[in-house]
């Protein structure tokens, strides 16, 4: 079954076309590495599938359905319930504990307090951040403050995890971390859209698409599949 | 809304100092506000109040013009017989009492005089009054020390001083013996019966009350009158029923807003100066507010970036800045209060010799809770207008431009 499709989306910054006419059809429960070099459009192609940025040209279908990029209401709304996001930063908010950063989505949906605050303690446990819920991000490491982005990406069970260069800040030993949550994650049915440009990272997924100067060059499945 | 006051909160609480800061700035707007306006209206209201219970709420008076620029008076020389007094006042009295919304009326007769005592004189306003008449047209009994009125009744040579008469001539008793010289030049042996204490200086300073009659025969003009006197049940009515009563009256009627109109309008400037400045202390809060949310937002690009991306629409956006401005403004507004009331309450505590306008012991302060109210409302549109810009720029964000920039 489909869960998002980009059908000739093309993006345009001023002058200079970075997407020149994508298709792709990523499938529930695919995990998809999305390789290129820097500048070949892959990061502005996972802002439009996680509806953040809207193409210039083309259609967006998620879940079955075409996005109205003109609705922000609804667009915030499929942020909130069905995409998370991981980037390559933590993104993490000073302001708050670890415990809080990982509840903040589901706050923002309108989950009960205590509810939300019993869902992040079990994310944080099982990402290995037990006893750390009430810490700052500046008493942490580096692969823990990703951990902590993963645990917030997945507070509300979204159906589709966006990571951008999720590994690009961490050591090997963090990096493999996370790419075994990733997989853990994906084996409990979430689809994982994954841009790197480490192709042995891609080579873990389901399927590698590769993205250069703005077009899909080849797509093609791994022996993980 | 709970995940914007969740955010908006933390992010105040997280930038304690200048979270302080700005809410010290807007308390102490409030605080100017709530201070100068209770001091400035309490001032202006006890003397608008003096002057309505001292003065008549309306009062009749011969025309200026009448005698001053009448053809009779530039053709022949001489001035209209009725320049300093008013003709059938006996039946002007009846008329007005008749009025229902008219409480007492009563005659008077005005002149200027001297006082001697010893080696010291004074000049002086006398009011010739009817003991029994003027209670019901002014309250100036209130304002008596030994409230001895009917005195003059008793006793026709008695005087009521002003109590700075009393003070320049050196009289600090009843019972003293006085010379009265009238502008004719004739002479009375007077006695002081009491003193008038308005707190109003200029009258303080120059009034002397004594029996009507005994005017009348000491200036001789026997059943002479210029002025009537009117108390009416609403003051605020005086200009409107003024204007009424003018209509079936030759004389010139005024109500005491028109005899006070340049001190009202002194006020109105003395209000006006001091709103500006209050006004000026918000806008410096304001702009601290400003200052404090657009530094916020300037420095929290990727936290709104990240907000957006996890669901938070730009309203919510908007909403958390706005509510961190509400907040300060509230928390300012409460902690304004709270020092307005405090200093409230020391310069009602002090004791000492206010002479100027008026004469008070101390500060006399208006302490309505309406200007607590307006207070709090002008902090709040302050607040709110200083965080809507920022909080605007912060709502108006591209997440997708800020992620492309790190």
């Amino acid at each position: 079954m489909n869960l998002l499709e980009l059908r000739g989306v093309r993006k345009s910054i001023g002058q200079e076309e970075i997407l020149k006419g994508i298709d792709l059809l990523v499938k529930r429960g695919e995990f998809v590495a999305v390789v290129g070099a820097s500048g070949s459009g892959k990061s502005s192609m996972l802002y439009i599938m996680g509806l953040l940025d809207k193409p210039t040209y083309g259609e967006v279908f998620f879940e079955g359905d075409r996005v109205d990029f003109s609705k922000e209401k609804k667009l915030s709304e499929l942020r909130n319930r069905r995409i998370g996001f991981v980037f390559q930063f933590h993104y993490l908010l000073p302001e708050f504990t670890l415990l809080e950063n990982v509840m903040l989505p589901a706050v923002k949906l309108g989950v009960r307090r205590e509810q939300a605050k019993e869902r992040a303690y079990e994310l944080l446990k099982s990402l290995g951040l037990a006893g750390k819920e009430h810490r700052r991000i500046y008493q942490i490491s580096g692969g823990e403050m990703q951990r902590v982005a993963i645990a917030r990406a997945l507070i509300n069970n979204p159906s589709l995890l966006l990571a951008d260069e999720p590994t690009g800040n961490l050591d090997s030993r963090n990096t493999y971390v996370v790419m075994e949550i990733f997989k853990e994650i994906n084996r409990g049915g979430t689809t994982i859209l994954m841009v790197t440009h480490e192709p042995h990272l891609a080579l873990q997924a389901h399927r590698v698409v590769e993205v250069r100067d703005g077009l899909i060059l080849s797509d093609h499945p791994t022996q993980r599949a | 809304m709970r995940h914007v006051l969740f955010v908006a909160f933390r992010m105040l609480l997280h930038r304690k100092r200048q979270t302080l800061v700005s809410i010290l700035g807007v308390s102490m707007g409030v605080s100017a506000f709530v201070v100068m306006s209770s001091l400035m209206l309490g001032f202006q209201n006890y003397f608008i109040q003096q002057v309505i219970d001292l003065e008549p709420h309306i009062r009749i008076k011969p025309r200026t013009e009448n005698a001053e620029s009448s053809p009779y008076v530039l053709l022949l020389g001489e001035k209209m017989e009725e320049k300093d007094r008013i003709l059938g006042w006996q039946e002007v009295i009846e008329s007005l009492e008749a009025h229902p919304e008219v409480l007492g009326v009563a005659p008077r007769l005005v002149s200027k005089g001297i006082l001697k005592y010893g080696v010291r004189d004074k000049p002086v306003t006398l009011l010739g009054i009817d003991p029994q008449r003027e209670p019901k047209a002014s309250i100036v009994e209130k304002f008596l020390k030994n409230r001895n009125l009917q005195r003059l009744e008793t006793n026709r040579t008695g005087v009521i001083l002003g109590v700075l008469v009393a003070k320049s001539l050196g009289i600090e008793q009843t019972g003293k013996k006085l010379l009265l010289v009238a502008p004719n030049g004739q002479t009375l042996l007077v006695t002081v019966e009491d003193f008038f204490d308005s707190g109003i200086t200029n009258l303080d300073d120059s009034r002397v009350y004594l029996n009507i009659k005994t005017l009348q025969s000491l200036l001789e003009k026997q059943g002479e009158v210029n002025e009537i006197i009117v108390k009416i049940r609403d003051v605020n009515r005086a200009e409107r029923l003024s204007r009424l009563f003018q209509e079936g009256i030759a004389y010139e009627v005024e109500s005491w807003q028109k005899a006070y109109k340049n001190f009202l309008s002194i006020f109105k400037i003395q209000n006006t100066i001091t709103y500006m400045i209050v006004f000026a202390i918000l806008t410096v809060s304001a702009f601290g507010i400003f200052n404090i949310i657009m530094m916020t937002v300037l420095e929290k690009k990727k936290d709104i970036a990240i907000l957006m991306a996890m669901g938070f629409t730009r309203n919510d956006v908007l909403l958390v800045f706005m509510t961190e401005g509400l907040v300060v403004g509230t928390l300012g507004a409460v902690l304004g209060s709270v020092v307005g009331f405090g200093l409230q309450e020391y310069l009602e505590s002090i004791k000492l010799d206010v002479e100027g306008l008026i004469r008070t012991q101390g500060f006399v302060l208006d302490r309505d809770t309406l200007l607590y109210v307006y207070a709090f409302f002008f902090s709040l549109f302050f607040s709110l207008l200083a965080s809507l810009y920022p909080s605007y720029r912060a709502s108006r964000l591209n997440p997708v431009d800020i992620f492309r920039s790190q």
